[in-house]
């Protein structure tokens, strides 16, 4: 399954081949071409702009609107399901993603600021051998129920074990604290966490 | 242990049932975001899809002009309540309550879809083309303070008679109720005689409880994505293609007039779910707009749009009277309910307490009148776990019982509680005396009575304590079917995936069945199988696991002549495969001359009976396709037998401590017990991790969670993750377990549900009482703690 998915992302072409517009759906073979139509066309609206940004270790070009936030982007550029739209406005940690090494919230982070940025997705933890101890760990201990919320708590779990590799129950349960799991499953991530540091740093 | 139904009940060796930390069959694919929710959908070319929604708690839309919104760029369609093809849709998904067109111009909530659909290019051109509308609405009067609608004056707000179903077997003891009266209906029961019970009392005590409505548990807010294709794969004709409305695909073929297999819906993973069924507008309106524009079509909710109750505003008024040694001898129970708004379910009113806590009690003068009051506050889709199974009317009688006569409430519990077999059963509970004293154990329990311990901190420390059974009141039918395809058995269902390991259950139970581990069951998800693994209550899993272990026994008798049948005409060594093409066949186990009785299943082989170390692997002992199929379920499902709670076979504690301070009104739980009888644990991890959220449900609903309402608007004003606060990591206290199995149940192996059975409405409501002397109404928020102390 997580080849499976790599193997689709990588099919994803890194730079932007076509432009669409937003509005009546027409597609443009190049940026100028679809902001003479935005200028003829939908003088009023608000312009598309690129985004390029490093994401789980490509460079990748997104067609954006100005409002977009991230997670959006992701979804609705990419086509990526892991970043989750949940709250909508920075409570529930479910679109959390890692810029620049800090875990951030996608829903709350507008698209066009990212430009030159470094993100990492929950796709590009699950397609990095390195981090399936972790995976593994969240599947043993059930840390998940209906399941929609959990990359969003896998992703800040990988946050917190990129800066402190050996953290303690404790140090878990705060640095999760920010992601809302409406299942209840919150006594699981740290079990998880722990075991797949003890693998980890074993398989060092 | 109960003579258990069906083959292998009474088995006593387990080799896979009952392991720990096994992974979902889906896990992976949720823990890395590849699992696909509704919401998540986007395909090529998709339309968007948004409702006009309602700014105000009631009223109507009496005009409508929609031609500056159909003039925004970018706009594909829109509908209005009048359209031909709005006003021909029926939707068939679980909502109760009078019939009611799909879409009309009635708002009766703040918020309620109404009148106009709009489909554009994107949400935000749809928002735009809403705003464009001109309408002209018509503002009605209100109802979200269902004391004031109560009222006889009150404003009529629906002259509608309710017309909802009746859970289960009409009691003897339900009433005619009167007819409706204004907004209120009536639900009444009377059993026993109460006047002698209050009589036979030797104290009488009355109380008020309050419990608020309780927002349900979604975190993926609803919505669907629907195309139609040409696709010859499915046959000829057009296809519909839904994503989103995961479970009711049969409900949506219906709604479109579509063939069951030219309906198709593959996705798996529908959210947290929890006794919230009903499909909302946006998962079933999709086919119908993308058949109008010929483009797949979205339709999702926002978060504020997904503030859907899963448990009913209500107050009640309490009289209770008892014995000098603590035996209930009378209880009267007024309440007050909210209704909801129309379409909304009956769960825990209409016709509905027979279900409910006091069927647990030797007492019989039980009189229950309800008042249901129709309103604007919200809608109730299909159940809620809290009530009315456990409401915690009875267990407050017990705790302030307690309290008066200076006892231990779980010996008031014990000496109310009637026997296993039914009311009239005097014997004690084993189950039940099994778990406390587990119970106390864990608890180390010394209960003190109110006010009565301070902590060294200077915080006073609470305790309460409340039981319910585990029920068994799964009615479904379920129909499985088992596999041998190559050697490998395969267990194929059509899911979904809600947040249950209930698959996984019945996967253990047929490896279990098998000799075979869990691993190698191939659990194939198929939407076109009809295997499910839930159905009519929260033991679904082991009612299905009981079906599912059925079919395996079935599908092993025929491993076991498939492999004589094979010994006996395999062809000779060197053979070609079929018509000498392939690989040769493989050698069959020495069996010759054997029969099926000498055989059994271990390790994945078929194997001597007398001598596991004889045998052959399934692979090449059973080349040949095996099937075997096994519709039915567990005896004695008690919800359709009428006896809900008045057949007590495995039982459940719950316990719950409390550090209240006084000067700031702050709760803390210290920690929660849970000490139960499942009758047999099937997969540990996923038991505890219920049990855990159920605790946690619990938690939100006695210290966090409530609806605010502006009382002049109607207005809901908390409808967001930031104001409507369900408990984070840091909020949760740690849930101490310890199970027990008894092997009473009538499902798999003994086993009954559990989890539902601990959601409690009021257990930490009474341990802060048990602290500070003074009841709190939930949620208990430090302004509420130091209001009930005087203090504010």
């Amino acid at each position: 399954m997580v080849l499976l998915l790599a193997q689709e992302y990588a099919a994803v072409p890194s730079i932007l081949t076509e432009y669409r517009c937003g509005i009546c759906g027409r597609i443009f073979a190049g940026l100028p071409e679809l902001e003479e139509h935005y200028a003829a066309r939908h003088p009023e609206a608000a312009q598309p702009v690129v985004v390029a940004l490093n994401l789980n270790g490509k460079p990748r070009e997104l067609l954006v609107e100005p409002h977009w936030t991230l997670q959006r982007a992701l979804q609705f550029s990419l086509g990526l399901t892991g970043t989750k739209h949940m709250c909508d406005r920075g409570v529930c940690g479910s679109c959390t993603v890692i810029m620049d090494g800090r875990a951030v919230l996608a829903c709350t982070t507008l698209a066009c600021e990212c430009e030159g940025k470094t993100v990492q997705t929950v796709e590009g933890i699950a397609a990095d051998p390195a981090w399936k101890p972790l995976i593994d760990a969240y599947c043993r201990w059930d840390a998940m129920q209906c399941g929609y919320c959990t990359p969003g708590f896998l992703v800040s779990a990988k946050a917190l074990m990129d800066k402190n590799p050996n953290p303690t129950e404790d140090e878990c349960r705060r640095a999760l604290a920010g992601n809302i799991c409406i299942c209840g499953t919150y006594p699981r991530h740290a079990a998880a966490i722990l075991e797949a540091a003890l693998k980890m740093r074993k398989g060092a | 242990m109960a003579d258990l139904a069906g083959v292998n009940g009474q088995r006593e060796d387990f080799r896979v049932v009952g392991q720990r930390n096994v992974p979902g069959k889906l896990s992976y694919a949720l823990a890395t975001g590849v699992a696909k929710f509704g919401i998540d959908y986007v395909l090529p070319d998709m339309l968007h899809a948004k409702f006009l929604r309602s700014p105000y708690a009631h009223a109507r839309v009496a005009r409508v002009d929609t031609s500056a919104a159909r003039a925004v760029p970018g706009v594909a369609d829109i509908l209005t309540w009048e359209d031909e093809d709005i006003r021909k849709l029926r939707s068939f998904g679980e909502m109760f309550g009078a019939q009611r067109p799909y879409l009309d111009n009635l708002a009766d909530q703040e918020g309620a879809e109404v009148a106009v659909i709009v489909v554009a290019e994107s949400e935000d051109i749809c928002e735009e083309a809403l705003r464009r509308l001109d309408i002209q609405w018509e503002i009605l009067p209100h109802v979200v303070d269902l004391l004031e609608g109560r009222k006889p004056d009150a404003p009529v707000i629906r002259p509608q008679v309710r017309e909802t179903p009746q859970f289960g077997i009409r009691s003897p003891d339900q009433l005619e109720s009167p007819p409706k009266r204004g907004n209120v209906a009536y639900s009444n029961f009377d059993s026993g005689d109460i006047e002698a019970g209050f009589k036979a009392a030797d104290h009488i005590i009355e109380y008020d409880l309050y419990t608020p409505a309780f927002a349900s548990h979604m975190p993926n807010p609803s919505g669907s994505v629907a195309w139609w294709s040409d696709e010859p794969y499915f046959g000829e004709g057009k296809t519909l293609h839904i994503e989103g409305a995961v479970r009711e695909k049969h409900s949506i073929s219906f709604m479109y007039g579509m063939p069951p297999e030219k309906t198709v819906q593959e996705g798996l993973f529908m959210g947290g779910k929890y006794c919230d069924w009903g499909l909302r507008k946006s998962q079933n309106i999709t086919p119908l707009l993308a058949k109008r524009t010929g483009r797949p079509v979205r339709c999702v909710n926002t978060r504020e749009e997904t503030y859907d109750f899963i448990m009913n505003q209500r107050y009640a008024y309490m009289k209770v009277g008892f014995t000098k040694n603590g035996l209930i001898t009378a209880m009267d129970d007024f309440s007050v309910a909210d209704g909801g708004v129309w379409g909304s379910s009956s769960f825990g009113n209409v016709g509905d307490q027979t279900q409910g806590p006091y069927n647990t009690l030797k007492c019989k003068n039980v009189r229950q009148f309800m008042e249901i009051v129709d309103s604007n506050r919200g809608m109730m889709y299909v159940s809620g776990q809290h009530c009315p199974f456990n409401w915690d009317i009875v267990t407050i009688a017990i705790h302030l019982i307690a309290e008066k006569l200076d006892m231990d409430p779980i010996d008031v519990a014990r000496l109310n509680l009637h026997g296993p077999e039914s009311q009239d059963d005097i014997n004690p509970v084993h189950s039940f005396e099994a778990c406390v004293e587990t119970g106390r154990k864990m608890m180390n329990w010394d209960w003190h009575r109110a006010g009565a311990r301070k902590l060294p901190d200077g915080r006073y420390h609470g305790a309460s304590f409340r039981y319910q059974m585990c029920p068994r009141h799964s009615f479904a039918t379920y129909h499985c079917k088992l596999e041998l395809r190559q050697g490998v058995v395969h267990l194929p269902t059509q899911g979904p995936l809600f947040g249950v390991y209930s698959i996984e259950c019945n996967a253990m139970v047929v490896a279990e069945e098998l000799g075979l581990n869990y691993e190698d069951v191939c659990i194939d998800f198929d939407y076109r199988e009809n295997f499910v693994t839930f159905g009519g209550g929260s033991d679904g899993t082991t009612a299905s696991a009981w079906v599912a272990k059925e079919c395996a026994h079935i599908l092993k008798q025929r491993i076991l002549e498939a492999a004589i049948e094979y010994a006996e005409t395999a062809p000779p060594p060197g053979m070609g495969g079929g018509h000498g093409f392939g690989p040769p066949p493989p050698p069959p186990g020495p069996f010759k001359g054997l029969k099926p009785e000498d055989l059994d299943l271990a390790g994945g082989r078929v194997v001597l009976k007398a001598d596991h170390s004889v045998g052959a692997p399934l692979t090449s002992a059973v080349p040949q396709n095996l099937f075997a199929t096994y519709s039915g379920k567990p005896p004695l499902a008690v919800w359709v037998t009428g006896s809900m709670g008045k057949i007590l076979d495995t039982m459940n504690t719950a316990y719950c401590e409390v550090a209240v301070d006084t000067e700031t009104g702050e709760v803390e739980i210290l920690r929660f017990g849970v000490a139960a009888d499942p009758g047999k644990v099937l997969r540990p991890t996923s038991l505890e991790s219920q049990i855990d959220q159920v605790m946690y449900f619990s938690q939100g609903c006695q210290l966090l969670e409530d609806f605010v309402y502006d009382p002049r608007t109607g207005v809901r004003l908390n409808t967001n993750m930031f104001d409507y606060k369900k408990p984070g990591m840091l909020d949760v206290p740690p849930v101490e377990k310890d199970f027990l199995e008894t092997r009473a149940g009538n499902a798999v192996y003994g086993a009954n549900g559990i989890s539902h059975s601990l959601a409690n409405t009021h257990m930490i409501i009474i341990a802060i009482h048990n602290a500070i002397g003074v009841w709190v109404d939930p949620p208990a928020t430090p302004d509420k703690v130091l209001k009930a102390l005087g203090k504010a």
